[in-house]
């Protein structure tokens, strides 16, 4: 069963042009030129229940704008899009239930109160009863390793340990589909192999699908079984990870490949 | 339906209680902020007094109606703040890309937003709002009324934030625009509004809101009709709902953001 269903999803900013120096602010006050940017061009794909989908690009791919639209953040301008057969742009806040979102860039976090708060919080939001959310929070500190810092403000956690809170916060009301976008960006080799294994488990043992966006050839390898690469908006690669296995070169290779023969610069593996 | 705005509502408390929990991190500062406001607000009224020490009567207000006045403005402002201080800085939030962190929450997103920051200062004028209408007459109906106009004047100001911040969903940089009618809300709303005659007194009831959110209350204090209450509640609702109704028409053109940021 999809879980995901995107058609021909499309996303078009227009982008203001200026010419350089106080000549060209001036012409820009009378004249303003803009410029429009197809950050997704008809963007196609399924995501089945339980699936872990590698959703991968260089900068400026159309990679965080396509999870946007799938979480009801943007309003696609074109194309259809169903998460769990719901239409985010119609029904956001029913989706929100059923969804989990990791932001590596953005905290969701408040971080002037503790862990146990937050989750607390966070259960609030979910409407889930006070004794459940206690109970839940047992289990993901459990899972997360999250004792020795529950009770310290997210400011003074160091950065795993808040990436570590982020997912659990996302996963308090136990989402059937979670999206990561950059979990690991800015986190030392021993606390995004922790990481990864802990989404792999949430896999496993939750069957919840993974949609992940990253950079880090390790976390598409060890996490996900399929590879979708988009480059301009577009979708040039869509295999499994056991297929790119067998192929000539490493994933990494076959990656830097992609990427180069679509003229944009090499990401930074 | 009741169970869906009963927890909506208990979300919106728990966000205010854990900004002011933010707020009272540093005692010391937050106490000194509150009482340095109540200063400020109290010594534009020597101003006032000696005026009225040359003059009894400015724009048809007794020195008591313009204690009152700036009352009413100051806790009207303060309330807003307390509870509703990101309106204020809504522009920031819609140029910059920042309202994710509230899109994908199962939540209404403009309460989420609203009910997410708080100013310490505005404690400070509420109290002070609160303070001088004791003082200028301790009856239980006045003290009543006061109240239920600083949050009739709440949501007005609020309301009136939003609408001008919403804006920033299609123009850039109109937060300027914004923060100086904002200012000419405020301003009006410290000046007694007999010295505005014609259109100043027009715009001041219509498109500027102070008349709605100060001037007719105070009158109504002083002097109860019911018909200018239901006149101030009315406003209050048609601002509040074509404000949200704004604000939803501009999400629709939300562009995220990419910028690196937390929820402090």
């Amino acid at each position: 069963m999809n879980v995901i269903e995107a058609e021909n999803l499309s996303k078009t900013f227009r982008v203001k042009q200026k010419e350089k120096g106080m000549k060209g602010s001036i012409r820009a006050v009378f004249k303003p030129k803009t410029e429009e940017i197809k950050a997704v061009n008809g963007v196609s794909f399924a995501v089945e229940e339980g699936e872990a989908l590698a959703f991968i690009g260089p900068n400026g791919a159309g990679k965080s704008t396509t999870i946007k639209m799938l979480t009801g953040i943007l309003y696609p301008d074109g194309g259809r899009v169903q998460v769990l057969g719901i239409d985010p742009t119609k029904k956001r806040k029913q989706l929100a239930y059923q969804i989990g979102t990791v932001f590596g860039q953005k905290e969701q976090l408040w971080t002037h109160l503790t862990p146990y708060d937050n989750f607390q919080f966070f259960g609030a939001i979910y409407d889930i009863p006070d004794r459940e959310t206690e109970k839940r929070i047992g289990e993901l500190t459990e899972i997360f390793e999250l004792s020795a810092f529950l009770n310290t403000p997210v400011r003074n956690l160091s950065l795993g340990q808040r990436i570590r809170c982020e997912i659990a916060a996302s996963l308090i009301h136990r989402p059937k589909v979670l999206f990561l976008d950059e979990p690991t960006i800015g986190l030392d080799p021993v606390v995004k192999e922790n990481i990864r294994f802990l989404i792999r488990q949430m896999n496993r043992e939750f069957h919840t699908t993974i949609f992940l966006t990253s950079h880090d050839i390790g976390d598409i390898e060890k996490l996900c079984r399929r590879v979708i690469i988009v480059n301009s908006g577009q979708i040039v690669l869509d295999d499994s990870m056991e297929h790119l296995k067998f192929a000539d070169a490493s994933l990494e290779d076959i990656i830097m490949r992609v990427y180069r023969e679509k003229g944009k610069e090499e990401p930074a593996l | 339906m009741l169970t869906a705005v009963k927890n909506q509502l208990r979300v919106c408390l728990l966000s205010i209680k854990y900004n002011i929990m933010r707020e009272m991190l540093n005692k010391v500062t937050f106490l000194t902020n509150i009482c340095f406001m109540m200063l400020n607000n109290a010594s534009f009224l020597v101003q006032w007094a000696v005026l009225f020490r040359l003059k009894e009567d400015i724009g048809g207000y007794s020195f008591r109606e313009v204690m009152l006045l700036w009352g009413l403005s100051a806790s009207s402002f303060g309330l807003s703040h307390i509870l509703f201080a990101r309106v204020f800085s809504l522009p920031e939030l819609i140029i910059n890309g920042k309202l994710d962190a509230w899109l994908v929450l199962p939540k209404n997103v403009l309460l989420g937003v609203m009910t997410s920051a708080t100013r310490t200062s505005a404690i400070g004028d509420l109290l002070y709002g609160i303070l001088v209408v004791c003082l200028t007459g301790f009856q239980i109906k006045r003290i009543l009324l006061f109240l239920l106009f600083t949050v009739t004047g709440a949501v007005i100001i609020t309301a009136f934030a939003l609408l001008v911040g919403s804006l920033s969903f299609w123009f850039v940089k109109t937060e300027i625009f914004g923060n100086q009618m904002l200012n000419v809300v405020i301003s009006f709303a410290t000046y007694p509004d007999g010295i505005f005659k014609g259109a100043a007194k027009f715009l001041l009831y219509s498109i500027i809101p102070t008349g709605m959110m100060v001037y007719q209350p105070v009158h109504m204090i002083t002097d109860m009709d019911l018909g200018g209450l239901l006149m101030v509640l009315g406003y209050a609702v048609l601002l509040s709902v074509i404000a949200a109704a704004v604000f939803y028409r501009g999400l629709r053109n939300y562009s995220s953001g990419n910028l690196m940021g937390a929820r402090v």
